[in-house]
């Protein structure tokens, strides 16, 4: 058997157009690389409030850098992105809290379906410009991406038990214990160093680390 | 004779290590793409006003991300980088108006000169941690990149004059109107399509947009047109 695989974890929230990003690149590397891929579903809003910081789109140069920068990446990555029609009120009104504890729940309960229900949780925000807030909204996600209905309405009852919303909270506060002050972070454990990587352009210097473990 | 080489317009402030970093990138692939590397001096401060942004480490956990951002960055891309002892004096009190100014004067009576100068500037406050806003410091900076002591002295005279500050005004302006909230920005103009491109890590979507080839940020000189 060959060295063991370096855990890496994606702090990631469906509301952020990069962390889709982000995701997708480490999904198709996690077969390529000697890595561990752990997803860990956080709360954006959360680590904006913890950090003091605020969402670029309330910048009106930052929000309208990010439609385009969104939108080139999409096609450079291959992601079909495309912006919801009523972008600053999907980002900055309606919000994902739901659909984040219905991660946790997934990745507490079903932890093998989180990668497929993230993404089409993902692929209706951020794709074809449809809710993530309503509980049917959620459910349409869970069963694209394989669950049951029953499985899914299952979990959907659990989002707002202590359990779940504590789980949230604490991977979101473990993102903050990083120094996250947005997401995506991804967290690089080597052999001696753990490295946290803001936002989805900073692959190329993670593969570098995971080659090199420079000092 | 091939193509027309496509214009790329750098905007950047020697206060910024990102523009340092994107800077010495493009440098490189100056002589590998086929395009025309125009350097903008540009003064952050300004356009940090203009778009109503901060400097990002105003904000504690920023400012400490980015200190191990640049100095990771600045081992990867092979740029000397070594974070100054009072980083927030540099970046929030001392700033950059003296050496942005004296770019400028570079950039419009000595352009061949602008990349060398521009490099020495960051080496001091980047690299060795000097000081960049005192006359000898700026003085020094010239002359290590090959300037005689009588044209780096004459230039700086002139940083003073309504046309050196008009023409950094304009050139932040310019940025501005980009979409700039900070540096460094690439303008890349293609056949019918500008982009702008913030910070220095979209050298590869730059190349993927101009249909070039993204080697990493150290490419090999023996691909370098002659």
């Amino acid at each position: 058997m060959g060295p063991v695989p370096r855990t890496l974890e994606l702090f990631y929230d469906v509301l952020s157009p990069y962390s889709w990003l982000g995701f997708e690149v480490l999904c198709r590397y996690k077969n390529i690389w000697n890595i561990s891929l752990q997803l860990r579903p956080s709360f954006i809003a959360g680590i904006m409030k913890d950090s003091g910081n605020q969402p670029p789109a309330l910048l009106p140069r930052k929000a309208q850098y990010l439609r385009n920068d969104v939108r080139l990446l999409g096609q450079y990555v291959q992601v079909p992105m495309h912006l919801p029609k009523d972008f600053f009120s999907v980002i900055l009104e309606k919000g994902s809290l739901s659909a984040m504890r219905f991660l946790t729940a997934v990745s507490m309960e079903h932890p093998e379906m989180l990668e497929k229900v993230s993404r089409e949780l993902w692929m209706r925000v951020w794709s074809r410009d449809e809710d993530i807030t309503e509980p049917q909204s959620i459910l349409a996600a869970a069963e694209k991406a394989g669950m049951s209905s029953e499985q899914a309405r299952g979990l959907l009852e659990k989002i707002s038990t202590p359990k779940v919303k504590n789980k949230l909270k604490e991977t979101t506060e473990a993102a903050c214990k990083y120094g996250a002050f947005g997401l995506p972070i991804t967290v690089a454990h080597l052999d001696n160093q753990t490295h946290m990587l803001f936002g989805s352009d900073r692959m190329e210097l993670l593969a570098h680390l995971l080659v090199f473990r420079p000092g």
